[in-house]
């Protein structure tokens, strides 16, 4: 009895270490984003010695954050909604389908999950600027649509459905449109809510592929912008902080919200992932 | 005609499921194709909806022929042994399905709803999800989607094999109620042959992907073409005693059962091919045998009572299990030797190949 409750401590103890580790820069952003640039500067501390939003209005009135938002809101929704219905008709033509090839491009889809997203990069880039897709919505979007691992969760879901349901719903007369969208996805509200979210999350977190593609401040995503307020600031913490701070609100409100829906999702694809 | 099917066959890759089966079930007959797992009865139902392709031959659904018409153009619906309701669906609208596909007017679609709920005693839970009901209820449902579309066939794949005993005897008066008051033409697929015998008008007994015998419930029980139907209808089953023909007698073939204790039956047989010295089976239903003195001597090992019904589990000298049915008789007879005897007309022979000797 009393060696489980010192195994408990000392799990609970390293526990709290991780999680505090995981806490201090999000609690070391915040802190720096409500105090002044020269006071973050002059008084190097761990503790906030003063309460200034100044930082944020200036994030806010004098960067094209607005923009950036609406840019980084355009670009998740947009990606997410295509990639949610692209990714489920290929997985449910891949699960309920039989057609010639399904196995093979099964294994390209299992393949392209292998690539890592960097090998494909600059690819990619020369193919949106032959298509004249530098600096657009085309050229932010059109690479990011391509999620194997969302195909490969749904065909996993699909393939679970009994067969007995698509059979009905032949008889009654559905076509494969009809059976998806009225039959599979009700049956999987669950698990596309849940990849919906993780999508989201990843858009509008991408840093790497937006930055690449995109030069025009007017056209770039929150997490490119943040590297603008760095260039018109100069070193200006406080500010960058509260950049920062306010592009990830969206994110954790997001988490805070479906926090049940995302930790299954991550869960299952780490599982695909596995 | 409900339903023909002419020379049908189905492959799957190299292996061959449905050989040439030819069958006819008329309009507003009920049909049920009976045989063990694996024999194919379900891919024929599947077949006939359209669920599977055939390698070849035709299917006919009233006289039209739809054999590469695709499965809701067939006018049939189908309920499956897992009754696939759409959980996420009320029962209304599970039922409505299809009439929303077909763009029914919704004051149709109603009235049609709720006729088949009514026809079901489902009026009360037209707003309840599946997993609020009973197996049976749910089983009702599974139903009332199919009869919505008036359909010209109903398809039953093995619907009853879900639900417990009672149920099942239940469900099973229903279903007969329900062709009754629709008169459709329905085809069941099932292992029980219980469920068999007390829904068809007419059975296909199925084995290998070959209908070994079509006929009425009592034709099948009394009058098998071969072994394998006379084993398969009936419960318990026939009793099959090997035998050797030693000659004729007043019509009457002459068979004696091999071993150390040797005895003679007699059998109503008139095959003239049926030579002396012949090896050959004997199939004795256990409500055909009798206690008799003069009978073959077999040792009691179980015996099963039932109230009305006593069952005597015997076996022969050699081994072989012979099972008895008695009525009006409650002697404890546990690990006795008795003697059993039967008519020669109940007698019936079965040659090496298992096929029925008359």
């Amino acid at each position: 009895m009393k060696t489980r409750r010192i195994e408990n401590g000392i799990v609970t103890a390293f526990t709290l270490l991780a999680a505090a580790c995981w806490v201090f820069p999000l609690y070391w952003a915040f802190v720096t984003s409500i105090r002044t640039d020269e006071n973050v500067v002059a008084k190097p501390g761990l503790l906030p010695d003063q309460f200034n939003l100044s930082s944020y209005a200036d994030a806010i009135f004098n960067t094209k954050l607005m923009i950036w938002y609406l840019n980084s809101v355009g670009t998740a929704v947009i990606v997410t909604a295509v990639v949610i219905v692209i990714s489920m008709m290929c997985a449910y033509a891949l699960s309920q389908i039989r057609f010639p090839g399904r196995r093979l491009l099964y294994l390209v889809v299992l393949a392209s999950f292998m690539i890592p997203a960097q090998a494909l990069v600059v690819t990619q880039f020369i193919l949106m600027n032959d298509i004249g897709a530098i600096n657009s919505w085309a050229g932010i979007i059109l690479p990011q649509l391509i999620v194997p691992v969302v195909i490969i969760v749904y065909k996993q879901f699909f393939d679970a459905v009994p067969k007995e349901m698509r059979e009905a719903a032949v008889l009654d007369g559905g076509g494969e449109y009809t059976i998806l969208f009225k039959v599979y996805l009700p049956l999987n509200w669950g698990i596309t809510t849940a990849l919906a979210i993780v999508t989201f999350i990843g858009v509008w977190n991408a840093f790497f592929w937006p930055f690449l593609v995109v030069t025009s401040e007017d056209m770039m995503t929150i997490p490119v912008g943040i590297t603008q307020v760095n260039d018109a600031f100069g070193v200006a913490y406080a500010r960058i902080m509260s950049v920062a701070m306010l592009a990830a609100l969206p994110v954790v409100l997001a988490y805070l919200i479906f926090q049940r829906r995302v930790t299954e999702a991550v869960m299952i694809s780490s599982g695909v992932k596995g | 005609m409900g339903v023909s099917l002419r020379n049908v066959s189905k492959e799957f890759g190299a292996a061959r499921v449905i050989e040439d089966v030819s069958m006819d079930i008329p309009t507003g007959g009920f049909a049920v194709f009976v045989g063990p797992s694996g024999c194919g009865k379900s891919t024929l139902l599947r077949m006939i909806a359209g669920l599977e392709e055939t390698s070849g031959g035709t299917i006919a659904i009233e006289d039209t022929d739809v054999t590469h018409v695709e499965p809701a153009e067939r006018g049939v619906a189908m309920v499956f042994q897992s009754y696939a309701l759409y959980p996420h669906l009320s029962v209304f609208d599970n039922m409505a399905f299809s009439l929303r596909l077909a763009k029914t007017p919704r004051a149709k679609m109603r009235e049609m709803v709720r006729e088949a709920a009514r026809i079901l005693k489902l009026d009360d839970h037209l707003d309840k999800k599946p997993s609020q009901l009973s197996g049976g209820q749910r089983q009702r449902v599974a139903i009332g989607r199919a009869i919505v579309r008036q359909p010209k066939v109903f398809l039953f794949d093995e619907p009853l094999s879900n639900l417990d005993a009672e149920l099942r005897v239940q469900m099973r008066l229903e279903l007969t109620r329900l062709h009754r008051q629709i008169g459709a033409t329905m085809i069941y697929v099932t292992h029980d042959q219980v469920e068999a015998m007390t829904l068809a008008d007419k059975i296909f007994v199925l084995k290998g992907g070959i209908v070994q015998q079509a006929g009425a419930p009592l034709d099948l029980y009394d009058d098998p073409d071969n072994r394998f139907v006379a084993g398969f209808i009936g419960s318990p089953a026939m009793n099959f005693i090997a035998a050797d023909v030693i000659g004729r007698d007043a019509g009457d073939v002459v068979l004696r059962t091999r071993g150390a204790e040797a005895h003679e039956f007699r059998a109503a047989v008139a095959d003239p091919g049926l030579a002396t010295g012949a090896e050959v089976e004997i199939g004795i239903r256990p409500e055909h045998l009798r206690l008799d003195a003069a009978g073959m001597p077999v040792r009691v090992e179980v015996a099963e009572e039932l109230g009305d019904v006593s069952y005597l589990y015997t076996r022969m000298a050699d081994g072989t299990e012979i099972i008895v049915e008695r009525h009006g008789s409650r002697d404890r007879l546990d690990g006795e030797t008795v003697s059993i005897a039967t008519d020669p007309r109940h007698v019936l022979v079965f040659d090496r190949q298992g096929q029925r000797l008359r």
